[in-house]
């Protein structure tokens, strides 16, 4: 099957495997090809010619970048005639080019710089008449169409890894450009790819446009905090004016292998700007040891968890995080059926799938790193897609192949109709065989509103799929029979080929629920916040009793969606006091918050490598060197499926708790460039029901909470359940997201 | 070579060779015993010289021909390359700021004294919005004159820059060639490396723009 190739590049023997193109072959033996469009994570562009290679026997050049080698085969990389090749396709793109390289963004970075530096392009016979083309603002973006080399990146990355599918060439010879597609304006998610692939400064981030050069920035490495996809990223900072601090001008990504949403790139002005109080400290101190309770967030490193769990065996007190709690629980009950404490799959698996299922998640704003590696999958191996939920989500449409729509609450249904028809012929042990024997079948189709035909049209689709995923999202996590769900989940994973991602909520969920002994949150007085609600707050949130750092201002790990165990850095420095001040105050004593890095749970997988022998990067060809992942963790298998229980319904209005693109938290909130979207959106339909429309002012009350929002109509919503966003607001994390809720129109 | 017209002339400082200019002092020889220390008292002591130089400082007073200068009243002239106190030099064809802003004098400044802020403006160009040079910590070794690709800041000839404390600020307005005197032609070029050469004109290569 997998045959592998023998021939020569340059006198160079090296091998090829099936579906390698000669240009990676040459790559990975460190043979250098020079290119201007190609990107290593989409397919080949062919725009530039620039790979040019001699093969004997073949008449004329052969394009590296999308030609697959034949056994045998000899290559030349550079002779004469390629040299002069390559030279005139330079001096082509170099026509016309606006000689404004002092003032542009990009100069300094510039692929063309580099490669009219490169072929010493010091001479020009090509020209052609000049037109107008004129700059277009499109939101976040900018594109000055006289800079655009047409290499068609943008184009490739934003339909094949991001998914938007929202710019296109306008083809016309000298006079092609980008343009936004079927639309005047650029309607996308804006996740800002397009700028990090563009080698010119055609599309450039109208937020940092002419404000720093590439030689003034300073670089600093580190992991987005925003979601647990944990992507990397480099925070570039400088002096703000001429007498301010250190400020992030903006954010920039390894886009050959790694993409960002924009929410990592736009959203990094998240930084604690409050000074405390000169006397806060003593009152935090006190405030810690008269608590019964701290409450936190899930968006703090592995080592300020680690304090906190330090610090509640040192004063008896208890850890409130609902969230982290409930994803701790989910992957017990996961982990009593499996054998093990760790998901098998990671993005990496969903990239590489040819069938995912994605269930129990709007995952398009709630982790785009899956959605990326979604459409990628989708895209470059045409992954069948099944995406379960109660909302269609119009993000998704482009990558799915199949919406499995069930009703709201029923997710322990979906997940058994799902179990069965996956392991219909599983080598299943008896009591499990019982349990699918048990099942009521058609009192679930009823109540899922999910009928046979989809799930054997489902199988149908993935009949000819090898490698398999099945995603699974915050719905199931928070669900009252999340027990019963995880197990079903881990039934999947063990007798099928399916890898299972589980999607935590928050940028360090994962780590928090690894390290921390968490207890159900009880409405008790006398609980301290830590970067959540409580009675004494210490927040990076600003407003905040105490102020600490925000995730940019500190070093230290946090655990991705992969398992994986990520260095980030102090991009920007906080005068104030950290969580290790409070503890060393308190008697649990080190020098720095990164010496607890090694110390993290070895019990959870942790290795106990130190925070500075940590690397921090991609290698050349796109390997993951970041961190290390977690090592896996066995534990006693001794979990029984529950019968199921009976499937709640959930009738009147519903709301459904989703933040819009680009927004995550109330650190997304604090990002000026960031839209803040927040209205309560509904369909049609659900106007009608709700007796609300579009514009109006209403009052939305859950739980014990009481909000008011603007309503708004959204023509790309089906069905009854409305959109209710919770970056601005303080919703408590482990609540499962579909609620039901009183709407009022307010005057 | 391009910059044969800069020719550096050195005066041959080469004390061993014949057509130098160099020639041994006569000295006499000290005296070493104690009767020649005290002869040589007893010379020095009644030959009148301090009476030598009064006569020298009373000519001179009398000629009213000083070589002093009335500083602060009169000032020497100063060469072009002297470095002083930076301006920022304006266009000759726009009258606009030669300066693009693109960071090299902070970046390459080594006493860190240089501080530049941009921004785009609103005719979608990129302004200084802020600039400003710490003279208390410049060193004047020009390095910034040198790297700027623009030749927009320069070295002038004011060097009365006395302060009453240690860190003190010029700023980019007080730095540029007010538009009066641009309109009158006075700006002064810079005349030291990294000036415009001679003859530029005639070595500017032609892009063919065929039409």
């Amino acid at each position: 099957m997998n045959k592998i190739i023998n021939f020569t590049i340059d006198g160079i023997q090296v091998q090829a495997q099936k579906g390698e193109t000669i240009l990676t072959v040459a790559r990975k033996n460190g043979i250098y090809i020079p290119t201007m469009c190609y990107i290593s994570k989409t397919s080949p562009c062919a725009s530039c010619r620039m790979c040019v290679v001699e093969a004997n026997g073949v008449d004329g050049f052969v394009l590296s970048c999308n030609t697959p080698p034949t056994e045998g085969i000899e290559i030349t990389t550079n002779n004469d005639a390629l040299q002069n090749e390559r030279v005139n396709i330079m001096k082509l793109y170099d026509v016309n080019h606006p000689l404004e390289c002092g003032v542009c963004d990009k100069s300094g970075e510039c692929d063309l710089q580099n490669k009219t530096l490169e072929f010493s392009v010091e001479r020009q016979n090509f020209s052609a008449r000049d037109q107008l083309r004129e700059i277009k603002h499109w939101g976040l973006i900018d594109y000055e169409p006289s800079l655009c080399i047409m290499c068609e990146k943008c184009v490739h990355v934003c339909n094949e890894v991001i998914g938007d599918d929202a710019i296109e060439v306008k083809f016309g010879g000298y006079s092609s450009t980008i343009i936004p597609k079927n639309s005047e304006m650029l309607d996308c998610t804006f996740c800002g790819e397009c700028i990090a692939v563009c080698p010119v400064g055609a599309l450039t981030s109208s937020g940092f446009r002419y404000r720093a050069n590439a030689w003034e920035l300073e670089r600093v490495p580190a992991t987005c905090a925003h979601c647990s996809a944990g992507c990397p990223l480099e925070y570039e900072t400088r002096h703000s004016a001429i007498n301010g601090a250190d400020e992030i001008f903006r954010v920039k990504n390894n886009f050959e292998f790694t993409s960002l949403c924009g929410a990592g790139r736009f959203g990094f002005d998240f930084d604690n700007k409050q000074s405390s109080e000169a006397n806060s400290f003593e009152l935090a101190l006190k405030a810690i040891e008269n608590a019964k309770a701290i409450r936190f967030s899930s968006i703090i490193t592995n080592e300020e968890a680690h304090i906190l769990q330090l610090l509640k065996e040192k004063l008896g007190i208890k850890l409130f995080n609902e969230d982290a709690r409930l994803f701790g629980e989910f992957m017990k009950s996961y982990g009593s059926l499996s054998g093990k404490l760790h998901h098998s799959g990671s993005l990496d698996a969903i990239k590489h799938s040819d069938a995912a299922i994605v269930i129990g998640s709007r995952i398009a704003t709630d982790n785009p790193g899956v959605r990326y590696a979604l459409t990628t999958a989708s895209k470059h191996n045409g992954a069948k897609i099944v995406y379960a939920h109660p909302m269609e989500d119009v993000l998704m449409q482009n990558v799915i192949t199949q919406m499995m729509k069930y009703e709201v609450g029923t997710e322990e249904g979906v997940m058994a109709l799902l179990a069965y028809e996956i392991l219909k012929d599983a080598d299943l042990t008896e009591s499990e065989r019982a349990f699918f024997d048990d099942l009521d079948l058609g009192y679930i189709y009823a109540e899922t509103n999910i009928g046979e035909e989809e799930l054997s049209y489902m199988s149908k689709s993935f009949t000819r799929a090898k490698k398999r995923v099945l995603i699974i999202g915050n719905d199931l996590i928070a669900h009252e029979r999340a027990g019963n769900i995880a197990m079903l989940a881990a039934l999947i994973e063990k007798y099928s080929d399916f890898s299972l991602v589980v999607v935590p909520r928050e940028a360090n969920t994962l780590g928090v629920s690894l390290i921390n002994t968490l207890e159900r949150d009880e409405n008790i007085e006398n609980v301290v916040g830590y970067n959540a609600k409580g009675d004494f707050v210490i927040s990076s949130l600003g407003s905040a009793d105490l102020a600490i750092p925000a995730l940019n201002q500190q070093e230290g790990t946090v655990v991705s969606i992969d398992n994986r165990v990520l260095p980030t850095n102090v991009a920007l420095h906080f005068s104030g006091y950290t969580l290790n001040d409070l503890a060393k105050a308190l008697g649990v004593h080190k020098d720095e918050t990164t010496h607890y890095t090694q110390e993290l749970r070895r019990e959870a997988g942790f290795k106990g490598i130190a925070f500075d022998d940590l690397e921090n990067f991609l290698s050349p060809l796109g390997e993951d060197n970041r961190g290390y992942l977690l090592d896996e963790v066995a534990l006693e298998a001794n979990g029984e499926l529950e019968e199921l229980d009976d499937l709640p319904e959930f009738n009147g209005t519903i709301i459904y708790q989703c933040d819009p693109v680009l927004q995550f938290n109330n650190y997304t909130l604090k990002a000026e460039q960031l839209p803040k979207d927040n209205f309560l959106h509904g369909s049609a339909q659900f106007s009608v029901a709700a007796r609300i429309s579009d514009g109006d002012m209403v009052e939305i009350s859950f739980a014990k909470t009481k909000i008011q929002r603007k309503f708004k109509l959204d023509s790309e919503l089906k069905g009854t359940v409305a959109l209710n966003p919770t970056f601005d607001i303080s919703v408590d994390a482990g609540r499962y997201r579909f609620e039901k809720s009183k709407i009022v129109r307010v005057m | 070579m391009h910059n044969e017209h800069i020719q550096e002339h050195f005066n041959n400082r080469n004390v061993t060779e014949l057509d130098s200019n160099y020639y041994m002092v006569d000295i006499a020889p000290y005296p070493t015993d104690g009767w020649g220390k005290f002869q040589r008292v007893i010379k020095r002591a009644f030959r009148g010289e301090l009476f030598v130089g009064l006569w020298v400082v009373l000519r001179e007073m009398i000629k009213f021909d000083t070589h002093t200068v009335q500083y602060p009243a009169e000032k020497m002239p100063i060469g072009p390359r002297y470095r002083a106190v930076h301006e920022m030099k304006r266009l000759w064809e726009s009258d606009t700021e030669r300066c693009i802003g693109c960071g090299l004098c902070e970046k390459i400044c080594i006493s860190n004294c240089i501080r530049i802020d941009t921004k785009l403006d609103e005719n979608s160009r990129k302004e200084v919005s802020e600039y400003s040079i710490n003279l208390g910590r410049c060193i004047f070794c020009g390095y910034c004159a040198e790297v700027c690709p623009e030749l927009a800041i320069t070295h002038g000839g004011e060097y009365e820059n006395a302060s009453d404390q240690r860190e003190h600020f010029v700023m980019y307005e007080d730095m540029l060639t007010p538009l009066d005197k641009m309109k009158a032609g006075t700006q002064l070029e810079f005349e030291g490396f990294g000036a415009i050469t001679p003859h530029e004109d005639e070595r500017v290569k032609k892009t063919p723009l065929a039409y």
